[in-house]
């Protein structure tokens, strides 16, 4: 099957700032493909890249199957693009928009786009001067769906929004990926992320340092809170990875991926531990706990199939 | 039958869905040959992603709680009350072992946990039973 997209080997610096190195990623379509990071990781450049807008410095892109350089203009066709900011002519009514846009498109992206403007309640008439921030994010999303794309690529498409254009948002991309077809979500709501990615990439001043499954992810990494007899801090041997540790009084808190069950019971009733709290932690407190941690470079960078 | 999930839950949302309709058939809000929501209803309503109700249906049916009616989508199927019943056993002991742990750790001694599950058993049993 062919990747949805792909990065192979991609580097790409800004005069002196690393801005994504050897980034390797790729994801079949139908996904969720959730992107996160910390302002400046690189998200937004990962996603120039992809849609050509960007040349990287090496290494390669592919979106449907289409190289990124070579074929921009084919891609820009068939992948729909929330900017973090979007571009709209502040003259325009949300009308004039769909009419504009349509010029770039196949026939019968006007009258999609019409039933998308009546599915969001924008007032057709209105200039996009005169909409309010998330009336106008609306209309950007509608501009991105409105030709039906195989690959719908949303950049921080929620910041500074209300609670509910987020959920009208995220009924979209359900709604798009219902469809079989894949969605690219940069964002720092982590909370929504985490109901609707299907795959988790953390990307950390320009590397990936993490790709995998959000729902192996959460079986495969747990928060243990050990409390300690004495005042020495010194743990025995945890059975398993330690992305991040934090010690606080006679308590350490760990963040551990692959536990190792059969020795877990033997750590528990170690020497100088008095009791050891799991939990299963949530998407933001793994998030924290790699940007936080030691980097990790046990990271896959193949995918695992859906 | 109403689902609610929580993405903040350590447990991953598909197993919380397996989870609920379990327990909805444990607790005979769901019948057998009662129809559950299509996978894009569902995934609509609690805006998660479609893969992950389609997940959650996937396991259901591997257990026999869920079968395919053809054309028409999912129904409960006639052996679920009786495996949800079983399932929902495990979770609880699985719960209840980590409130004994949590027990052990604190220091407290074996004989007094068991007398401190008997007395709150006592407590239940007039409720459950008021003849």
């Amino acid at each position: 099957m062919t990747a949805a997209f792909s990065l192979q080997h991609v580097i790409k610096q800004y005069k002196n700032q690393m801005a994504l190195y050897d980034v390797n990623c790729a994801c079949e379509p139908g996904t969720v493909f959730a992107l996160l990071g910390e302002n400046g990781a690189g998200k937004t450049t990962a996603i120039k890249i992809l849609l050509g807008l960007l040349d990287p410095d090496s290494g390669k892109s592919t979106v449907l199957g289409l190289d990124s350089r070579r074929d921009s203009l084919e891609i820009r066709r068939r992948v729909g693009y929330v900017p973090d900011q979007p571009a709209l002519y502040d003259w325009m009514t949300v009308d004039e928009v769909g009419w504009f846009a349509g010029g770039f498109y196949p026939p019968g992206y006007q009258r999609h786009y019409n039933e998308l403007v009546e599915h969001f309640e924008l007032p057709p008439g209105r200039r996009m001067k005169e909409l309010s921030k998330g009336m106008r994010a609306k209309v950007s999303l509608s501009v991105a769906m409105a030709h039906r794309p195989e690959l719908l690529i949303l950049d921080e498409p929620t910041s500074g929004l209300d609670a509910m254009v987020r959920r009208e948002f995220l009924e979209s991309m359900v709604d798009v990926a219902a469809q079989g077809r894949t969605v690219i979500l940069a964002s720092h709501q982590i909370a929504e992320v985490e109901r609707v990615a299907d795959i988790v990439a953390i990307l950390r001043h320009g590397k990936l340092v993490l790709l995998e499954k959000l729902d192996d992810l959460k079986d495969r990494v747990c928060e243990l809170t050990v409390t300690l007899r004495n005042g020495v801090p010194d743990l025995p041997k945890i059975p398993g990875t330690v992305l991040h540790r934090e010690l606080k009084g006679r308590q350490w808190r760990l963040l551990v991926r692959n536990m190792d069950e059969s020795q877990f019971d033997g750590f528990r009733i170690a020497e100088n531990i008095r009791s050891v709290d799991v939990r299963r932690p949530t998407l933001e407190e793994i998030f924290v706990g790699y940007m936080k941690g030691e980097p990790v470079s046990e990271t896959p960078h193949e995918v695992p199939a859906l | 039958m109403f689902v609610h999930v929580d993405p903040s839950n350590g447990l991953a949302i598909y197993d919380q869905i397996v989870r609920q309709v379990k327990f909805a058939v444990a607790s005979d809000a769901l019948r057998p040959g009662n129809l559950v929501p299509s996978v894009r209803e569902l995934a609509r309503d609690l805006t998660v992603n479609p893969n992950t109700v389609a997940r959650a249906y996937r396991e259901l049916q591997a257990d026999n709680v869920l079968q395919a009616l053809r054309g028409t989508g999912l129904e409960i199927t006639p052996s679920a009350p009786k495996k949800c019943l079983a399932d929902r056993a495990a979770l609880i002991r699985g719960r209840l072992r980590s409130v004994l742990v949590e027990a052990r750790q604190s220091g407290l001694p074996a004989d007094e946990i068991r007398s401190l599950t008997e007395q709150e058993l006592a407590r239940l049993e007039p409720e459950r039973d008021p003849s």
